[in-house]
């Protein structure tokens, strides 16, 4: 098979684009995440979409607009995991667990209750990146064009709270308005993104590509380019890996990242301490 | 401490008392069955009437390779009289409910006991090379057996004879239907043959998972799916590529889709042909609406048989 | 009369159901260099956070440069040094340079853009702190003092007419203390900045700060340190040899 052959499918094309945008919306979003430990937020949400749509489909919303009627209840469960972690003077981790607990469970008890689901509630929830649609794609684009907007002109804000929200504080900085911004744009690339390519990948893209950067940036400015970038490369060299090597897509853009995080992990190791 | 042991004795008494009651028609009591997927569902009400209470384990919408008993589900089938089941492959976890928890009184039914069962491998013998991404959750057989009509006749006779064996008071009954419901899948087995004998092309793919094998083998049809036996493991690229070929190999025009799940893969594949989609339905399970509007097994096979005669160009 | 940059009045403060600070009062004035010392637990840094307007005090009235706290806007007129920063991530990949740059932060409106004349002030202010060699380097890769210079740079940066600092030397040596305090005199005498410094070390307070405050969850004393040294009413309170040590320092 050839390799040119198959990137001149459109759905492989579909692929790298959506790919490649959300994977730097990810992986940017990400950065703020690791640092502030709330880095399980994707996995999270995606419990809390799961236990969304059910409840959208127990109250019989078509099938075709589920993934919208949940946003509103998972932007609402982003806001409890903020409130959470202020209140009940909790790490975002066990703010995350009780939120995503409490979203898993109240999908399969709405699925109990209403007797199954009418359709396979996987199949419909989560994407899958050799299955991008054309409105997947206009999806991925605006999406990416939101957060980049969002994180230029909150960049300062963004940065002066993830270092020492206290400090941002004391610089006349509303933190709780921007951390509510935060939490909020992330429920809804969570939720969107998960719709086009899945959640194994929207996880990971959180996750991964900002540890990376973390290791080897000599700079916060510097750290949000390399996130972007390794996540945008372990994307692009994922799929051409599962091409030649007849893998699955998305688990070889997984192990992409893991790779480049161990490249990187390897170089600091063994360059010479400054 | 004897005074213990006196009332556990006369409770352990008490409930082996009411099992024993279990599923057998005393009196004015009917036959209790119960059935895990759809196809026996509904070849058991059409054997039993109303002479017989059936159930179906599987709530609608829910697909059965990932159904897992909750201990209701279990309670349920320790009290019926009869447990049909399709075959250890489709439903593994049947056979080791049975091990532990069946109730004395009930008669467990392998629905598919004397079928001719093809094998993975025998199946995807025409196939080009993938690497094994068809799983291999079913043990290497394929379970998908309700779908060819002659296999449903033998289906049909292991229910009858299960339910003559616990309710023999009704055999004649049961003997009618049952010989009723032989002709209709005798016609329907003409209808499938008629209908696919002169099509355009054999080929048909399929963006589900693979539960067409019988059917296709029946019929004399080369059958692609883009997932394995199970609908787990996502299509590699080269796997996605390989069936986009196909199709514009073969000059298909047509691609089929299945039922309650997201119609993703075949929807992918048709926008990389300009192929149209139809479903192509495997009758694990139905849907509410569909249950609502009263769809049988029948009445669904006929769909498909329209669809596909559609989708091959036939006649 | 020169205008009081901070007053409190009557402030009052509980934590979980323990009054930390009950009925305070004291103004601040341009040019002041004010200590404020006392025992571990006395509600220092409380103080101070309530005039920042990072907590709500439970009774009282605050005010930073004539409005109340939650109201002020011009936050690049006060420079803040916190006592540690809550989360401290030593990997934290952040420059000297960048977290200078926050400083400048308290002065911008939304959208919040970099001027050139943020670069001139961060320029000017690496070179005043002495760090301008280090700017590219992370904040993890340096030494206690020159973290605490970074972090003295970034309140410097937006030239700030009140300085704020909770215990900005107890994780310092002597040497370097002593370099900050300097740093410190330099900043009041020359600058004219009013300086408000928090802190377990009155001998420094004595050196240095014109006017000092002791708190203990109230006002024990408020005014200067040869005042203090006169007074029989400290001497009653802290016992003869304990104010005579404090005093012969000096």
């Amino acid at each position: 098979m050839a390799f040119t052959e198959i990137l001149g499918y459109g759905f492989i094309q579909r692929a790298l684009v959506a790919g490649t945008l959300i994977a730097v919306l990810c992986s940017v979003l990400g950065v703020f995440l690791v640092l502030r430990r709330l880095s399980l937020i994707g996995d999270g949400l995606a419990h809390v979409t799961f236990g969304s749509v059910a409840l959208a489909l127990f109250l019989r919303v078509n099938p075709l607009f589920v993934t919208v009627a949940a946003i509103p209840l998972v932007l609402l469960s982003s806001l409890g995991i903020l409130r959470l972690t202020d209140r009940a003077r909790l790490y975002g981790d066990a703010a995350i667990g009780i939120v995503s607990s409490l979203g898993i469970a109240s999908g399969v008890l709405l699925a109990s209750v209403a007797g199954g689901f009418n359709i396979d509630l996987f199949s419909y929830l989560f994407g899958n990146i050799l299955a991008v649609s054309t409105v997947d794609l206009l999806v991925a684009g605006a999406l990416f064009l939101f957060v980049v907007l969002v994180v230029s002109l909150f960049y300062h804000d963004l940065f002066a709270i993830t270092f020492d929200e206290e400090l941002a504080e004391s610089s006349g900085i509303n933190t709780g308005a921007i951390n509510t911004l935060l939490v909020l744009v992330t429920a809804l690339s969570v939720v969107l993104a998960m719709k086009v390519v899945g959640i194994m990948l929207v996880s990971s893209l959180l996750i991964i590509p900002a540890v990376s950067a973390l290791q080897v940036a000599h700079g916060f400015r510097s750290a949000i380019l390399l996130s972007a970038l390794f996540a945008a490369g372990a994307v692009v060299a994922g799929i051409f890996g599962s091409i030649a090597l007849n893998l699955p897509a998305g688990a070889s853009i997984v192990a992409a990242n893991f790779l480049v995080l161990a490249a990187v992990f390897l170089c600091r190791k063994l360059r010479p301490h400054a | 401490m004897g005074r213990t042991v006196l009332v556990i004795l006369l409770l352990l008494a008490l409930v082996a008392g009411c099992s024993r009651e279990a599923g057998k028609p005393a009196g004015g009591g009917r036959l209790t069955v119960v059935t895990t997927m759809f196809p026996l569902y509904d070849f058991c009400r059409a054997i039993g009437g109303d002479r017989v209470d059936v159930s179906l384990l599987l709530p609608p919408g829910v697909e059965p390779h990932s159904f897992e008993p909750r201990p209701e589900d279990i309670l349920r089938i320790s009290r019926a009289g009869l447990f049909i089941y399709t075959n250890r492959y489709m439903e593994p976890w049947a056979v080791d409910i049975l091990k532990g928890a069946g109730g004395a009184a009930t008669l467990p039914v392998d629905a598919g006991a004397g079928v001719a069962y093809l094998s993975e491998e025998e199946e995807h013998g025409g196939e080009e090379e993938h690497g094994g991404e068809h799983g291999h959750g079913h043990g290497g057989m394929d379970p998908h057996i309700w779908l060819s009509p002659a296999n449903a006749r033998i289906m049909v006779d292991n229910i009858l004879a299960a339910m003559v064996k616990q309710d023999p008071a009704n055999r004649e009954f049961y003997g009618k239907n049952a010989a009723a419901y032989r002709e209709k899948l005798a016609r329907l087995d003409e209808e499938f043959r008629t209908g696919l004998a002169g099509c355009r092309t054999r080929v048909f793919l399929h963006g589900g998972h693979f539960a067409f094998g019988y059917l296709a083998q029946r019929y004399g049809l080369h059958y692609v799916s883009a997932y394995g036996l199970s609908a787990n493991a996502e299509p590699t690229p080269g796997r996605m590529a390989e069936l986009v070929r196909t199709m514009k190999r073969e000059g298909l025009r047509y691609i089929f889709y299945e039922e309650l799940f997201s119609p993703k893969t075949a929807d992918t594949i048709a926008r990389e042909t300009g192929a149209t989609l139809l479903k192509l339905h495997g009758i694990h399970n139905l849907t509410r609406e569909e249950l609502a509007g009263g769809a049988t097994y029948l009445s669904l096979m006929e769909q498909n048989l329209r669809n596909l005669e559609a989708g091959l160009s036939c006649r | 009369m020169p205008l009081d940059l901070v007053t409190v009045e009557g402030l009052s403060f509980s934590y979980n159901a323990a009054q930390v600070l009950r009925d305070v009062s004291f103004r601040v004035g341009s040019g002041d260099y004010l200590g404020i010392v006392g025992p571990n637990g006395s509600g220092k840094s409380t103080l101070v956070k309530a005039v920042l307007g990072l907590v709500r005090p439970d009774g009282g009235k605050v005010t930073v440069f004539g409005a109340p706290p939650e109201q002020f806007r011009e936050w690049h007129r006060v420079g803040y040094l916190p006592q540690r920063l809550k989360f401290f991530n030593p990997a934290f990949p952040a420059t000297v340079e960048e977290i200078v740059r926050l400083g400048l932060l308290g002065g911008k409106r939304f959208p919040k853009r970099r001027s050139a004349g943020d670069d001139e002030a961060v320029e000017r202010t690496l070179g005043y702190m002495g760090i301008a060699e280090i700017r590219r380097k992370l904040i993890g890769e340096l030494s206690g003092g020159q973290q605490q210079r970074t972090l003295l740079a970034r309140a410097l940066v937006s030239e700030p007419q009140l300085l704020i600092l909770d215990e900005p030397t107890t994780a310092l040596d002597p040497e370097t203390r002593e370099n900050f305090y300097q740093l410190l005199h330099h900043i009041n005498g020359e600058h004219g900045t009013t300086i408000v410094l928090v802190t377990h070390d009155t001998w420094s307070i004595g050196r240095y700060a014109s006017r000092f405050l002791y708190v203990d969850k109230r006002i024990v004393f408020d005014g200067t340190f040869d005042a203090f040294c006169q007074s029989e009413e400290m001497t009653t309170f802290f016992g003869e040899h304990a104010q005579h040590a404090i005093c012969h320092q000096h």
